[in-house]
Order: C-alpha cells, then structure tokens, then sequence
C-alpha cells in the first residue's frame, strides 16, 4: 500500500483563485452572484433543516418540562439548568474533561513521536503509514468489541499475557474499578485515533523548511535543537489545530464509551454526551437533557472563542 | 496553514538534515522501536482475527493461546446464517450508499459555489458550515427525534440518511472545495470568454474534472455513515437497523457475548470499509487534511 500525498498544486491555485481581482467575476454583475447563491443554496437549506434548526430547537427543549413520552410540555426557564447544576455537575464536567484531555493528549504523543520515526527516512514509510492507519478506519463499535474482548474478566488475552507473565493473581475486572474503566476508554479512543494524528503530523513534518534545519546543522546544531528551533515552532499551527480538533470531538465522543461502560461503572466514565443520551432516550427527560445541552455550549464555546481568535486564518 | 505540501518520501530527503555518516546504533534503536511501536498497535487487529478462526472451545480456553492451533471458518459462515445480521448489512449498504450519493451532490454544488465565486457571505457559509464541527450529536439527535416523529418519519430509511446528512453534508463539502481549489480558474474563464452559459460550463466543463474528487468525498461519505452508530440506535428500530447498532444489540446482551462470532462478524463489517479505502488510497491523506485542515 502505496499512500503519498498527491502533489497538489492546490497551495498555489487557491491562492490564485482568491487573490484574483473580483471584477473577474464582478464584471458580469449581479447574474455571477445570483448563479453562486443558487448553487449554495441546496446545502444551506439541508444545513438549516439537519444542523442550524435541531441544534437550536434543542437547547429551546431545555426551558421546558418536557418528556418524551408523555405529551404536553411546559415553559420552565432555567429551571432545568437549575437542576442539572445541582446534582454534581463538577463531576461530570471532571469526567468529560478528563476523558477528552486524555484521549486528545496520549494519542497525540504517540503520533508525533512516531512521525518523527517514521519521518527519519527509513525504507518503506509509506506502506508503514499505510498499515498503521488501519484502526483508524475501523467502526467505533468494531474498536470497543476488540478492546471489551482484550479486557475481558474471564478469558480476556490482557489477563491471560498478565498471569502468564506472573504479574497478577488474580484476573482483572477493569469494567468494575472507576479509574481503571476511565483508563480503558482513553486507550481505546486513542488507539483509534492516533494513526489520524500521525498522518497530520507527517504531513506537517514534512513542509518544515529544510533549509533552515541545515542552518542550525551547520552551526553546530544537534538534534535537539532542530526539534526545538526549527522543527516545533514551524509546526505549531498544525499541532494547534490536531489539538484542538481532537478536543472537540473528544468533548462529543458517544459510542465507544457507550459500547464499552455504558458511561459505568456507577457513573464514572459518564460524559456529556452519555449523560445527555441517558437523559433524553433512557430516561425520557427531554427537558432536563436539553439542559445539559445548554450548559454544554456554554463550556463548549471556550475552545470555540480560541479557534475564533487564533485559528481562523485556516478557515476558507 | 496548508498541509497540502509536495510530499514524496522517495524524491524528498526526509527533513533530517543529510547524515554523511550512517550511526548503525542509531538504526538500529530506530527500528526497534518502531518495530515495538508497530506490534503494540496491530495486536488488537491480530487479535481480532485470531479470535475469529479459533474454534470455540479453544477461545474460551484460560490462558488463551496466542496463535490458534486450529482454525475454523464457521463463525463466518453463522453471519450469513443468520437473518437479522444480513437484513441489518442489507440496510447499512443502502443508507449510506443513499447518503453519500445525496451529500455529494448537494456538496459538490455548494463547493462549486464556494470555491470557484467570489460574493458576500461567503466566508461566513464556510464558517457556518465548519462550525458544525462542535454541534454535539447526542444534542441534535433531541431535535431530529421529535422533528421525525412529527412528520411521521420515525423508523424509516429518510430519517437514517437525513441525520446522516449532519455530519457527510460539512465533510463532503470541504473535501469538494478542497478540490476545486485545485483546479485552475482559467478553466473556467476561458469557457467564459466563449461565451458559454453557465449551466453548460458547468455540467460540460466542470463537471468531468471534478468526477475523481465526487467519487472519493462519496466513499468518505459512504465510510462515515457505514461506522454511525448513535442514530441508527436511536431513530429506527429492528427492521431498519444497520449493522453496528445490529451487532451491538445482537452479541452484547445479557448473558456472555459469542465472542468468536462477534469478532468474524466485525471482520465482515470492516470489509466494505477497507475497500472503499483502499480505492481512496491516492486521496485518503489528502483529503484527511484537505477536509479538517484547510476546512
């Protein structure tokens, strides 16, 4: 398997293409606009009915007493949000966190240092790249059957290596200690996503100026000081976006922990959004699951105001 | 920041400066690690796979033996035996094949749009349509469930490819104007010059050159919905499940799972997965950065 990056002249054309005066098109009037609106406006109409429409409707569902088997529904303001902020809701702001900064964290170095391997060029890199990327494409459910059977109590294989190897007694049962189930769902999360990390990081790796890494060489440079002066700092875009693309999706991952706790056990490896599944489709508290919504933007939009301020030069 | 950059690992030297002198220390720490690193990675894919060979008594064997000393293909065989598991394929490959055609379409348009004219708001559209990016989708699923209850369109293939859309719709369109962009605007203008109308510029000039990009923001499209799990669980019930939710609901009960048959059967639902990457090969890494990069 063959994967490189085909030689775009994408960078350049782009470029072109929005540099180029607007009377280019402008020149034409009205009609070129009215043409592009048109054309845009089949995706915006599916994006106002399937995204910009049920994510408002649903916060909206959180002023209200609302379940989703009983009908009627009553305008209760914040009082939802009320609630949700009385029962341990550090708690699970804790568990969400530490579940979307672990599994944003550990795959991370685990990509970057393997690019920098895979990146000294060493013979065969791109089938490695390729056979590597393979858990990434798996099925999210797929990636939780394989880590449950690894870990399980009875006749798991991590167990079975572990007493082989005289290391436990005992089996482990990692589904019933809190940490230990928290652990679990980070590794597997990583697990799937660091081949996708390591593809960026690659990428990134190798548009750093070559030019400049043999200036420091020939100063008398080691190799640590091409990472430091050269190599990290023309990377610190690319590393800013993986991180924080990575902690969006994080904040928001369903089915793995889904599949492999059930948010369990008692709770601990409950985030956001097995809190709020749980909520509206287990419980039927559509407004009180609304509720966790409302407070989920509200922390969400933190990250949000970052990539706004520092990231937006790589949006259009 | 473009990640598009010239890349080929054979032509390029890699960004290590040139080493006169090869340190074999080196190369060999090298590969160690990469070689542990390597194994470390691939050992739950190996052990999915052993699993699924393995006779059934020998899995539930304490300690298992890392390489099965016998090897069976019936648990491949019960998927296909077995009719809800087939009813459920049956529907992931109609949902998201509807789905990645529908997205694609609609995207394509839109990144035409997006990519190749200059207007107002356009820049605002991108970023509307990157920030759904951060909408949770446990969140939308609240709105979505009762907008199809409303319109009756509970457990029914439209509610499955609909909710799809949420997540194909921003993805296929940043791998369509990833495209775009890569094709020059002269193109255009030359057929402009000749006074072409747009229409036929765009389905006769257009359109064949962006075939190669529909086809590969198609098959990430038809991968994304193929590994859905959170609506297909929660919109339909039985008759319009697919397979991931299906396997979820069929193996992981009440009692101890068939693990050998639910390894062979995840194998059978990663396949259609691996073939549409292996066909996105030449654009699989491209358009993982053109679509979250450059998006």
């Amino acid at each position: 398997m063959t994967m490189k990056l085909k030689e775009r002249s994408a960078g350049s054309a782009s470029a072109n293409s929005r540099r180029s005066p607007p009377d280019a098109v402008g020149r034409r009037g009205l009609s070129q606009t009215q043409v592009a609106l048109a054309l845009v406006a089949p995706a915006l109409l599916l994006y106002a009915v399937v995204l910009l429409y049920p994510l408002v409707a649903s916060l909206w569902v959180g002023l209200f007493d609302r379940s989703l088997v009983r009908p009627g529904s009553e305008f209760v303001g914040l009082q939802n949000v009320q609630d949700v902020l009385s029962e341990d809701f550090v708690g699970l702001l804790s568990r969400t966190l530490v579940f979307a900064s672990g599994a944003t964290v550990l795959p991370f170095l685990v990509a970057f240092g393997l690019a920098l391997l895979l990146n000294q060029g060493i013979r065969g890199q791109g089938a490695l790249r390729g056979i590597l990327l393979f858990p990434w494409i798996l099925p999210g459910v797929v990636v939780s059957f394989l880590w449950l059977w690894i870990f399980n109590p009875n006749n798991g294989v991590l167990n079975g290596a572990l007493r082989e190897l005289g290391l436990i007694e005992e089996n482990l049962n990692v589904f019933t200690s809190p940490w230990q189930s928290m652990l679990l769902v980070i590794v597997a999360k990583s697990w799937q996503t660091f081949p996708w990390v390591m593809v960026m990081m690659l990428a990134g790796l190798q548009a750093v100026p070559r030019d400049l890494l043999e200036a420091v060489s020939a100063d008398g440079g080691g190799t640590l000081r091409r990472f430091w002066h050269v190599t990290l700092p023309s990377l610190r875009g690319i590393i800013f976006t993986v991180l924080l693309l990575e902690l969006l999706w994080n904040f928001q991952h369903f089915e793995m922990i889904w599949v492999l706790t059930r948010g369990g056990p008692a709770g601990a490896t409950t985030t956001f959004s097995v809190e709020l599944y749980e909520t509206a489709f287990q419980s039927f508290d559509l407004g009180r699951a609304g509720a966790v919504g409302i407070l989920w933007m509200a922390v969400l939009s933190i990250p949000v105001w970052l990539f706004t301020k520092y990231g937006d030069r790589r949006v259009g | 920041m473009s990640t598009s950059v010239d890349v080929h690992p054979e032509t390029t030297a890699p960004s290590a400066p040139r080493r006169p002198r090869r340190r074999p220390m080196r190369r060999v720490a090298l590969w160690a690690t990469l070689a542990v690193v390597v194994f470390i990675a691939l050992f739950p894919v190996y052990w999915m796979l052993a699993t699924s060979i393995t006779p059934r008594e020998q899995v539930f064997e304490f300690p298992p033996s890392f390489i099965p000393t016998s090897i069976t293909f019936e648990h491949y065989g019960t998927f296909f035996e077995t009719p809800a598991l087939l009813k459920y394929m049956v529907n992931s490959i109609l949902v998201s094949g509807v789905t990645a055609v529908g997205a694609v379409i609609v995207s394509s348009y839109a990144a035409y749009s997006l990519s190749k004219f200059e207007y107002r708001g356009r820049k605002s559209v991108m970023y509307m349509i990157w920030s759904s990016q951060m909408f949770p989708t446990a969140l939308l699923l609240i709105a979505l469930y009762l907008m199809f209850d409303r319109f009756g369109l509970l457990d029914t293939y439209v509610a499955l490819v609909l909710s799809f859309m949420t997540f194909t719709l921003p993805l296929c369109t940043f791998v369509m104007k990833g495209y775009f962009d890569t094709i020059p605007t002269e193109v255009i203008e030359a057929a402009r010059i000749d006074g072409a109308p747009e229409r036929v510029i765009t389905t006769k000039v257009l359109l064949p050159i962006a075939i190669p990009g529909m086809v590969a923001a198609g098959l990430f499209a038809f991968i994304r919905g193929w590994n859905d799990f959170i609506f297909a669980l929660t919109l339909v019930g039985e008759d319009r499940r697919t397979l991931p939710p299906g396997l979820v609901v069929e193996y992981l009960g009440e009692f101890q799972a068939d693990w050998p048959e639910l390894m062979a059967s995840s194998l059978i639902t990663t396949i259609p997965v691996v073939i549409a990457f292996m066909a996105l090969q030449k654009y699989f890494v491209e358009g993982l950065t053109v679509g979250s990069v450059k998006g």
